[in-house]
């Protein structure tokens, strides 16, 4: 059996000075934030220093970090969020003063040859509008009084898609953590 | 806040994605602090979050390690990323944009600021010259004023008809001069004084016109006068000055006579 090491245990290496640490986070967050980060800015290069930018940041942020208050990969996704979205409000500061402009420069660049916006796993069995939904608000950073509008049902409605959503989530995950646990009995029982 | 307004209205999804206010995040993070099963109802929400994040990760190029890696060896504790986002080389023309927009915001601070103290001086150089109208209008008035009355006197002196006669001042003044201008056709008579020397307050110069003897008040004579208009007196034989108490003589005081001219 593997010895890995908690998101927990590394937090504190990385509180104590071990620099290191951070590698190690990263390779095991650092796929997951780039797929978020990719999806929010449409543009690889960009998306490249916005991740490191966002591992710098948690370095930096790591003693802000309380574990009470939620999963330490929770915490890193609202630091690349952020640091996405004030990036793309950057883009043009003379012009773009608040958020829906940024999301309305978003949306005109979804039209960019290549396409980032597939999506995998779960989310890929969800029907359309949940998907959509659930794209709009956690991939392209969008706020749920945002996606509704853009979604143009109402905020009711959108809610309910984003509830409904994510408890079929739940099953379907719920179902694959069984089989797994069911799978690891029946490989120890030989 | 309790448990079931905040599954209901979704706040622990908010939460998760950093769409609530300060305010309600403090709210939620207390509630759950106290509230196992919602506890337990959020982490199973974040898994599944970070499930399908897993899920739809991308792999990085092997570069952005590296630089990480090169960033975290440096001893120096990282404040921005090691190269300049490619987004932020394009801002690059945004800044000099914006330099450029505030240097001329600047400019035209500047080239306000000089038009306003110019027109300032201007304001305040038009009312000093507005109070110099003024008074250059006041001083004309005076002196088309003094020109007129001068000019009326002139005009009155120059009268073919007037008949100019000097009364020069006897034993008792002897440096005392005053001319006098009688007119017959119009009935005037002007008296210049400046010739007389001044007497006493209580004392006052008086001109007298003599009638077949009699002598007839033409009325109290002040000093220093260019041109006083006197009372015109019929048939005067002679025109005599003397000196009388302040106020004037109803009857001349003979030996305080002065000066007389005969007609």
């Amino acid at each position: 059996m593997t010895n890995t090491p908690s998101d927990i245990e590394l937090i504190t290496k990385l509180r104590q000075g071990d620099k290191a640490v951070l590698l190690t986070l990263y390779d095991r967050y650092a796929r997951a934030l780039y797929g978020v980060i990719l999806k929010m800015c449409k543009k690889e290069d960009l998306a490249q220093d916005l991740l490191q930018e966002t591992f710098l940041k948690i370095w930096k942020k790591i003693d802000q970090y309380d574990a009470d208050q939620g999963k330490f990969f929770t915490w890193s996704y609202r630091i690349a969020k952020n640091t996405t979205l004030n990036s793309l409000r950057k883009v043009s500061p003379l012009i773009q003063t608040d958020d829906l402009s940024v999301y309305a420069n978003r949306d005109s660049e979804e039209s960019a040859p290549k396409d980032f916006s597939q999506l995998n796993g779960t989310l890929k069995l969800l029907q359309p509008h949940h998907q959509r939904a659930l794209t709009l608000v956690y991939f392209n950073g969008l706020t749920h009084r945002e996606a509704h509008k853009e979604m143009n049902v109402p905020l009711g409605t959108f809610k309910s898609y984003i509830k409904q959503a994510l408890k079929q989530m739940r099953e379907h995950y719920g179902k694959m953590a069984l089989s797994i646990i069911v799978c690891i009995i029946l490989l120890a029982n030989g | 806040m309790d448990r079931k307004q905040i599954l209901e209205e979704g706040l622990l999804e908010l939460y998760l994605l950093g769409e609530l206010t300060p305010g309600d995040e403090a709210k939620i993070v207390d509630v759950l602090k106290s509230d196992a099963d919602l506890r337990r109802i959020f982490g199973e929400l974040e898994s599944d979050f970070e499930h399908m994040a897993l899920e739809n990760g991308m792999e990085p190029p092997s570069s952005v390690r590296e630089a990480l890696e090169k960033e975290v060896s440096s001893p120096k504790v990282p404040v921005k990323t090691l190269s300049l986002p490619t987004e932020v080389k394009a801002k690059a023309p945004s800044k000099i944009r914006f330099l450029v927009a505030a240097s001329l915001a600047a400019l035209f601070a500047l080239s306000s600021l000089w038009l306003y103290n110019n027109w300032q001086t201007a304001d305040k150089n038009v009312r000093a010259l507005e109070e110099r109208s003024l008074d250059m209008e006041e001083r004309l008035t005076t002196i088309e004023k003094n020109y007129n009355d001068t000019s009326n006197k002139l005009q009155k002196i120059n009268d073919p008809n007037i008949v100019p006669l000097l009364l020069v001042g006897n034993e008792k003044l002897p440096e005392g001069r005053a001319t006098a201008y009688v007119n017959h056709t119009t009935k005037e008579v002007f008296l210049n004084t400046k010739g007389l020397p001044a007497v006493e307050n209580d004392k006052t110069y008086q001109l007298w016109a003599d009638v077949d003897g009699v002598m007839i008040d033409m009325g109290i004579v002040p000093t220093n006068q260019e041109l006083i208009a006197m009372q015109y007196i019929d048939n005067a034989e002679s025109l005599n000055i003397t000196i009388e108490p302040a106020g004037g003589s109803d009857h001349p005081t003979v030996e305080n006579l002065v000066s007389n001219v005969y007609l």
